[in-house]
């Protein structure tokens, strides 16, 4: 963070050295901390400002206020309450807007997309689970938005071949295009064969494609780079191998979870693809010699998947890495022979390492992870998770690797906070930490941890019996924690959790399930203070009546709650929190006698809202 | 030349038959009231009268009746059947058309002679007979006309061709059939050679049973409605004859577009199918009653080889018209209508539900009423399918156009941030701010610098924060209570707290 003497010398920056002081700062925290020095600093971050991410829906209007002019990039992800008039004014105010982002929003419809449809200039448009979309709402966004780039339409689960088709004749300039889980069949395909820009498609999980639907994207699509049909259930290798065939330059094939055997026709053709640099092909059974073929030809290969793959051994790891010294990605999720002597090849030949996920893979000790501290210090990102032979020593080394952002020890006991002192002190860039059930965790592990992973954003704790109110207070100095899971941490009551409450001012998602404990004064400081809180279960507390309607009433951002088996609530006290939330909660978990209890007024409200209710 | 003999036939008819006189008379007094009417009779009905057993009674009758005829039908009708086959116009064909025009006219000057001598003899029913008197004169003249109008017609020389294939492709079709010209020279020959009982001609005609006794049902029964025997001027596009393989047709503009294309030649009704001209004719005389007569003309062309036979249409550069480029010829006679009224006719029919889509076929017109108001998908263009796929192939056709979403619905919109569930939960006294926002969303003009405060609304339906209850420096615990009077503390926007924008 820049400081400075004093504010003459501020003033005497010109704006465009200012500027360009604001440029260099990358993380989104040092430049809140720019914008809020003056009023001065404030005006150029508005002038500079291209995209902006809205949390709380409300405020967008004074937002625009401040930037509409120059904005280019607008993420209004899992909005409430965005409806088509609001979206047109939008429009209208921003009209250098290329990019919107409005997954998840589940009022966005046919209408919101007439609206958006006006903002002509836009490139990219990610409608992700914008359940309530059909075809005339994309239609409209086709006809309107003709230079579109790039779309994805994840679970639009209204979208038919219809769409498809006139989505492919009039935005014909697509580089991006996924219709993931999407009902359509291969005259979808067909359509999209005739995209000749198109350079990623991702087809996951759309039961209705099967190999006839890709020898289209043999013949079509010159530019496909990236295709993902994983868990499509109707393709089989002979689908792949059209694809493959049609495609020499492809750089990144997801076949996961839609081949039951890696077969030698389609190792063969693979052979062409020497410009391969993902293939993941999770669930399937895959030979020794197999990965012989893959490294001998696919050198450039940087990302490779072998999740749940049957017939994954140490010689095949060693050879594959043997040829591919560049792999960056390495998925061996359940892989259950792979040993140290696996690891320590994949961290001498793979020395750019930056993933790599061995998550149940009990065999590995200490020493597979010495190597990796040794030699992949680019590491990132480690999934350890029900690893057994993972220990502080272990941790010890493995905190070497001082790029590591996320680190998941779910499940490995053998750790306590020794351990976690480490990785607290030298990897200052975790984000993500996942704790679960490693009971050898206490207080003074996070205290570690929060003085030295000061930009935890995501963190697990569930189970670990041993943390306290204390822990609790280190855990809400973590400013960035946005994501807290604590399930069942039988110490803690309210001062834990009004500590974390009026320290973790970004929190969104909490999870305190059997936190019984916790009394009120804690859910009164969540009510207050978390107002970022988007997603809560507080199943198994004791709040009561009051402070239940405290905090479903109070937080505006809140829209999924779990509400079961609250021993101190009454029927009328969950009704009345349920009435002050019932405009903006989307999904809501209840006690199932409760079906019968509870008013059937409100039952129709949330009901005429298109909130979910789960009974339990 | 017959009417004469018609009308002696119906008197000698109606003198042994005295008891049912006055009913026959207010039979056809019916009918003939409305002469254009579109009561068809169905060929369905011929099967029973083919059986129909023809009395020894009713010939006795009829020969009289030929007695008379012959003389008068060998010369100027066979020579107007050879003037039907001849392929040019022929002036004398033409003549001898005129000459037994101008006997017809005599004829019905001899009748209005006679209406006028026996004035005196039937002073009985002196109204009902002098109304089926003036009946059978207008019905004559009419037929005069029309005659009149064919002979004009048949100066096109190839008309003439069409002579029997046209009778028999109507039979076939059931409606329509023919042009004007072809089926009135066959309803002549019908009506003037009834007695060449043995001839291939008089087999194709009518049996006659006692109309009085079947007229009426008939009427009510076997209405056959137009539009379910629609042509197939579509569907053979994708013909591929050679040119030269078939003959070729043209109707005239008059022809085509003849309300009825089959008349009697005794009294001149008009019908539009063969068959119902036959089933008409048995009211006129026992000899249109035989089997024979009656029966379906049969397919003789069947066993000889046919020239294939096309159409084109009257209408000059018309790509159906032979002096085209790119003629495609139009395969019945049928689709020559139907084609020369929506291609070339005004569209005179205009739907009565939306009083926007127009039709010149009435059989399209029925079958858009079927759907009309059901088109659900609409563009922005204004037009309106019954099906999304036509919608999005329309769309994906023309630049610009987008699917319409209704606008009723536009109109619940704004209110469906909150519909019903707002006002349920007003209803239980929960007096948030959110419901009045919901007003300011109505008025959606506003541009944004100007109304951009008042348009918090628009975001966010749910303005807790808006309202300000203020006051609140605490956590306040008032005892629970199941009132919703308490429950302003829950709005508390004014604690000591900071707001965080929610920009990030």
């Amino acid at each position: 963070m820049l400081s400075f003497q004093s504010s003459k010398n501020v003033l005497s920056l010109t704006e465009d050295l200012l500027v360009r002081i604001y440029e260099l700062l990358a993380a989104e925290s040092d430049r809140k901390s720019f914008r809020l020095v003056c009023r001065e600093f404030r005006r150029i971050d508005t002038l500079t400002r291209r995209h902006l991410r809205v949390i709380r829906i409300e405020f967008l209007p004074i937002l625009l206020r401040h930037w509409a002019w120059g904005l280019k990039s607008l993420v209004l992800s899992r909005a409430t309450g965005l409806r088509f008039s609001g979206l047109e004014m939008l429009a209208r105010a921003c009209p250098c807007l290329e990019s919107v982002d409005v997954s998840y929003c589940c009022g966005f419809g046919d209408r919101e997309a007439a609206a958006l449809s006006s903002a002509v200039g836009l490139r990219e448009l990610n409608m992700d689970k914008c359940l309530q979309l059909t075809d005339v709402g994309l239609a409209k966004i086709a006809v309107g938005c003709s230079k579109l780039e790039k779309l994805s339409l994840k679970w639009c689960m209204e979208m038919t071949d219809l769409g498809i088709d006139l989505l492919c004749k009039k935005c014909v300039d697509l580089k991006y295009l996924d219709v993931s889980y999407l009902k359509v069949t291969n005259e979808s395909l067909h359509s999209i064969a005739s995209l000749l820009k198109l350079e990623v498609l991702g087809l996951m999980a759309c039961p209705l494609i099967d190999d006839v639907g890709l020898q289209f994207i043999e013949r079509g699509c010159p530019s496909l780079k990236v295709i993902d049909v994983s868990r499509c259930e109707g393709v089989s290798s002979s689908g792949l191998i059209f694809v493959v065939r049609g495609h020499r330059n492809l750089l990144e094939l997801n076949a996961g979870y839609c081949l039951s055997e890696l077969s030698t026709a389609l190792l063969h053709q693979m052979k062409n693809l020497n410009h391969l640099e993902v293939i993941r092909i999770d669930g399937a059974r895959i030979s020794e010699t197999s990965f012989q073929v893959i490294s001998a030809n696919c050198k450039s290969l940087v990302e490779i998947g072998l999740s749940k793959c049957l017939g994954v051994t140490n010689m095949g790891i060693m050879r594959l890495v043997s040829a591919c010294i560049n792999l960056r990605v390495l998925n061996l999720t359940c892989c259950h022979s792979i040993t140290d002597a696996a690891i320590s090849a994949i961290a001498y030949s793979c020395r750019s390492l930056v993933c790599l996920k061995v998550e149940s893979c009990n065999m590995i000790t200490e020493k597979g992870l010495c190597q990796l501290g040794s030699f992949c210090l680019l590491l990132e990102e480690i999934d350890l998770t029900d690893c057994c032979g993972v220990n502080d020593k272990g941790l010890e080394y493995l905190s070497r690797c001082s790029e590591l952002s996320c680190l998941k020890l779910g499940l490995c006991t053998n750790i306590s906070n020794k351990g976690l002192s480490y990785i607290g002190f030298n990897c200052l860039k975790i984000h993500e930490l996942d704790l679960y059930r490693c009971t050898g965790i206490g207080d003074d592990g996070l205290e570690a941890l929060s003085n030295g992973c000061k930009k935890l954003r995501k963190l697990n704790l569930s189970y670990c019996n041993e943390v306290s109110d204390r822990g609790l207070g280190y855990i809400g100095r973590l400013e960035e924690l946005s994501d807290l899971e604590m399930r069942a941490l039988h110490k803690i009551t309210g001062v834990g959790l009004e500590a974390v409450a009026v320290g973790c001012k970004r929190l969104a998602d909490l999870d305190m399930k059997h936190c019984e404990k916790v009394g009120d004064s804690g859910f009164w400081a969540l009510a207050y203070y978390s107002k970022n809180l988007r997603q809560i279960n507080l199943s198994y507390c004791g709040i009561s009546d009051m402070a239940l309607c405290m905090v479903m009433g109070n937080l505006s951002r809140l829209q999924e709650a779990k509400l079961v088996h609250l021993s101190n609530c009454t029927v009328e006290g969950v009704e009345l929190a349920l009435r002050a939330c019932c405009v903006r909660i989307k999904k809501v978990k209840l006690f199932a006698p409760l079906r019968f209890m509870l008013s059937s007024e409100i039952l129709e409200i949330l009901h005429a809202r298109g909130c979910i209710i789960r009974w339990d | 030349m017959d009417l004469k003999e018609r009308v002696c036939g119906e008197l000698q008819k109606e003198v042994p038959k005295g008891a049912s006189f006055t009913k026959f008379n207010t039979q056809h007094q019916q009918k003939w009231e409305d002469p254009s009417s579109t009561s068809d009779y169905s060929t369905r009905i011929e099967p029973p009268f083919q059986a129909f057993n023809q009395t020894s009674q009713t010939q006795s009758l009829l020969l009289c009746n030929n007695q008379i005829k012959v003389p008068m039908q060998d010369g100027s009708v066979n020579d107007l059947l050879q003037a039907s086959k001849i392929q040019d116009w022929d002036p004398s064909a033409m003549l001898n058309n005129l000459s037994f025009l101008g006997q017809k006219i005599h004829q019905l000057q001899d009748l209005v002679y006679l209406i006028i001598g026996r004035k005196g003899q039937v002073l009985g029913r002196p109204d009902e007979l002098l109304v089926q008197q003036q009946q059978l004169v207008t019905a004559d003249l009419t037929s005069i006309i029309v005659q009149l109008i064919s002979t004009a017609g048949s100066l096109l020389p190839s008309v003439k061709q069409t002579l029997s294939a046209a009778t028999t492709s109507l039979g076939q079709c059931g409606e329509f059939g023919g042009v004007v010209f072809p089926s009135s020279a066959q309803g002549l020959n019908d009506g003037v050679q009834p007695q060449n009982a043995g001839g291939s001609k008089v087999s194709e005609l009518p049996n006659s049973v006692d109309i009085t006794s079947n007229n009426g049902n008939e009427q009510s029964n076997h209405i056959i409605e137009e539009h379910e025997l629609k042509d197939e001027e579509d569907a053979e596009e994708g013909e591929n004859l050679l040119p030269g393989t078939y003959e070729i047709l043209q109707l005239e503009k008059e022809e085509i577009l003849a309300p009825h294309t089959h008349f009697c030649t005794i009294c001149g009704k008009g019908f539009k199918r063969d068959a119902n001209l036959r089933m008409h004719m048995r009211g006129h005389g026992d000899e249109y009653k035989t089997p024979g007569a009656l029966a379906k003309p049969t397919k003789e062309s069947s066993s000889e080889p046919t020239i294939i036979k096309r159409y084109s249409c009257p209408y000059a550069g018309c790509k159906r018209n032979k002096d085209h480029k790119k003629f495609q010829p139009l395969k019945t006679i049928l689709c020559v209508k139907n084609h020369y009224k929506r291609t070339h006719c005004d569209k005179s029919y205009i739907c009565s539900r939306c009083n926007t889509k127009k039709f010149s076929v009435i059989a399209d017109l029925k079958t858009h009423e079927k759907h009309c108001g059901k088109d659900k998908w609409l563009c922005s263009c204004g037009t309106t399918f019954s099906r999304k796929d036509k919608l999005f192939g329309h769309i994906t056709l023309f630049q610009g156009h987008t699917p319409a979403i209704p606008s009723d619905e536009i109109k619940a919109a704004p209110a469906g941030t909150s519909d019903g569930a707002t006002n349920k939960v007003g209803s239980v006294n929960f007096n948030l701010s959110y419901v009045s926002s919901e007003s300011e969303v109505q008025s959606s003009s506003m541009d944004i610098k100007g109304g951009i405060d008042d348009a918090v609304g628009y975001f966010s339906p749910l303005s807790f924060d808006t309202c300000n209850f203020g006051g609140f420096h605490e956590f306040p615990r008032p005892p629970f209570d199941d009132s919703e009077s308490s429950f302003a503390f829950l709005l508390s926007r004014s604690c000591n707290y900071s707001q965080k924008s929610g920009e990030e």
